[in-house]
């Protein structure tokens, strides 16, 4: 089983699957803090890729400087677009569902603001760096897909110290926890819910850089990753950050090794059943997060 | 008297829309968007039962609305059999296939109930891709033809009066069952599931009930819609249709028997006027579904409710002051 198309499958499945991770992550940090559903990581995302694509290509900015840009600027944009357009919405007695159909709102108009902005071919990355295969013996790998991992992997370790080891990650857990009772302590929860929302969207765009490189960057790009990001959240309970990396690489790893041993036409049905078969036997998922039922 | 108004207005409405092509003069631009707007009456009014009366949210009605038109197209292209029991065999399928998956999913709520049929939405799409022997895959099903009663063709103006038929019909359906003992069930599973459950009524049961009902309907119009087009392909069932029902029943007034019908008008009508913005129009239509849930939450049948309400306060300062 160890043969060379199963290591460069393999690698692609864990860059897959830490950007699924990235995602799932995203929407349990949202859904912990506010109750929330967002559509619109996945276009978020592919703006993300979009605003490296031109600081990297078109403004010549390097690599290291568009990808901080990028999730600085998707930051600010998560952050003012739950200040304005959710809180507005919730303020308005709209409900959850509200809520999802408004971002589904945005996650097209954010599609089409990409194709009018970037025309709706497809944009390369020009290769970042000098060498353009990395070879292991008879495998032959791009770094970018390497460096995709590194980014990915570093995104959820930072993450995880400045939820643990920061006061205002641990804030922020608190406000996930008991919106109530945080307030009593002080935490300004109004705060963390917004810093929930922006960090969603740093984390969606940093996706888009990870992986428009391999892919190439283009308006559809975000549509069934974002709905993928979902089934890794499920997998591995929804709300959990651990649990979503986890889900994340499952999804990869299903979907690759369905598109490299069966048929690439196969991959996205496999994905979604497995989607499906958690939501109905196990919604709780691998890390048994509460979820509501009736 | 005063009971009947309802009746006598819908009455009146009806018999202008079967005058409406004459009026219209016979204008094909006109009667495309009317033909679509009354298929998507019948979608929504079915999308309407499980989301607005019951409470249940389906963003991948799609997936029904999908199994009536091929239903309907793969029977009367491949067996040649008659457009009327293909229409019928389309909403059977559809509704067995909601009374199944609804099992297993009705124990889910909101947000995961949400996903699950989303996922159903996908998976039903990716199903017709993968099944070309089936259903064509990517290049669809062609030359679907009209209904016919004997030698006499239902083209053109006179499919028109058929969908009028099935809208008045499934609209009529949709009052039996919502002033029945389904419907009273349905609002209370929707207004506490608890409460349901503790005056005995079989939550599982009604659950499942509202989605093999609602999705009778929407295949039904899937079939319907099918059978106007001629030609159909995976690309018009995607989560993008699923939306288009959502929002049409959200931005008309969910639990209404108006608001799917006010909804389904305004969704086809934008995307037919915007069409002339040629690559805005995908995004005016976006920014609208924002602007129309942050500003009208309850629909325009609940902005209308809340404006009379407002003009009758204000009426009667006037009418109070000395």
């Amino acid at each position: 089983m160890w043969n060379d198309m199963f290591i460069q499958l393999l690698i692609g499945a864990i860059m897959l699957g830490g950007i699924y991770g990235l995602l799932g992550l995203g929407y349990g940090l949202i859904y912990k803090t506010s109750g929330l559903m967002s559509f619109a990581q996945g276009e978020i995302l592919m703006i993300g890729a979009f605003l490296g694509y031109t600081f990297f290509k078109l403004f010549h900015l390097p690599f290291v400087v568009a990808l901080l840009a990028t999730m600085f600027i998707m930051f600010l944009f998560g952050f003012l677009f739950e200040k304005t357009i959710i809180r507005t919405i919730l303020g308005r007695g709209g409900t959850a569902i509200h809520v999802v159909l408004a971002t589904i709102g945005i996650s097209i108009a954010l599609q089409n603001v990409a194709a009018i902005i970037w025309t709706s071919e497809i944009q390369q990355f020009p290769p970042i760096f000098n060498v353009e295969y990395l070879e292991f013996g008879m495998v032959k790998v791009a770094p970018e897909s390497i460096s995709g991992i590194v980014v990915a992997l570093g995104c959820m370790v930072l993450l995880h110290l400045f939820m643990n080891n920061t006061k205002l990650g641990t804030a922020m857990r608190a406000a996930a926890q008991d919106s109530s009772a945080a307030n009593v302590c002080g935490i300004n929860v109004s705060f963390a819910k917004g810093l929930s929302w922006a960090i969603s969207s740093a984390l969606a765009a940093v996706s888009g850089i990870i992986i428009g490189p391999v892919y190439g960057v283009y308006m559809l790009m975000g549509a069934l990753i974002g709905l993928k990001g979902f089934a890794a959240a499920v997998i591995g309970g929804y709300g959990n950050m651990y649990g979503a990396i986890l889900g994340g690489l499952i999804i990869g790893v299903i979907e690759t090794m369905a598109a490299g041993y069966l048929s690439s036409t196969y991959k996205d049905f496999i994905a979604f059943s497995v989607f499906i078969v958690f939501l109905v036997l196990k919604p709780t998922g691998i890390f048994n997060e509460k979820i509501i039922e009736s | 008297m005063a009971r009947h108004k309802n009746l006598f207005i819908a009455m009146a409405f009806v018999v202008f829309l079967a005058g409406l092509p004459v009026m219209l003069g016979n204008n094909a631009y006109l009667m495309l968007v009317l033909c679509l707007s009354g298929i998507f009456v019948i979608a929504s009014s079915g999308l309407d039962l499980l989301f607005g009366y019951s409470g249940q949210i389906s963003i991948g009605h799609a997936a029904f609305y999908a199994v009536g038109a091929y239903t309907s197209a793969i029977l009367t292209t491949k067996l040649g059999v008659s457009v009327w029991f293909g229409i019928l065999m389309g909403g059977v399928l559809a509704t067995v296939f909601a009374a199944l998956i609804a099992i297993p999913i009705s124990k889910l709520v909101h947000m995961f109930l949400a996903l699950v049929t989303i996922g159903i939405g996908e998976l039903t799409h990716q199903a017709i891709i993968n099944l070309p022997e089936l259903t064509g895959g990517f290049t669809g099903v062609k030359l679907i033809p009209m209904p016919r009663i004997g030698s006499y063709v239902f083209d053109g103006i006179s499919y028109y009066y058929i969908i009028l038929a099935f809208v008045i019909l499934s609209l009529i359906v949709k009052k039996h069952i919502v002033d029945s003992r389904i419907g009273r069930a349905f609002i209370a599973i929707r207004e506490s599931t608890d409460a349901a459950n503790a005056v005995g009524i079989n939550v599982t049961y009604y659950k499942t009930v509202a989605f093999a009902s609602s999705a009778m309907f929407t295949g039904i119009a899937g079939a319907l819609y099918a059978h106007y087009v001629g030609f159909i392909s995976p690309e018009s069932f995607t989560l993008d249709q699923s939306v288009l029902f959502l929002t049409a029943v959200l931005c008309g007034g969910m639990g209404t028997f108006v608001g799917p019908i006010i909804g389904s008008v305004v969704i086809i009508f934008i995307n037919e006027t915007f069409q002339a913005l040629g690559s805005y129009q995908m995004l005016v239509y976006g920014i609208f579904i924002v602007v129309a849930v942050i500003y009208v939450p309850a629909g325009l049948v609940g902005a209308v409710r809340m404006f009379r309400g407002n003009l009758f306060k204000v009426v009667k300062r006037f009418a109070d002051k000395p």
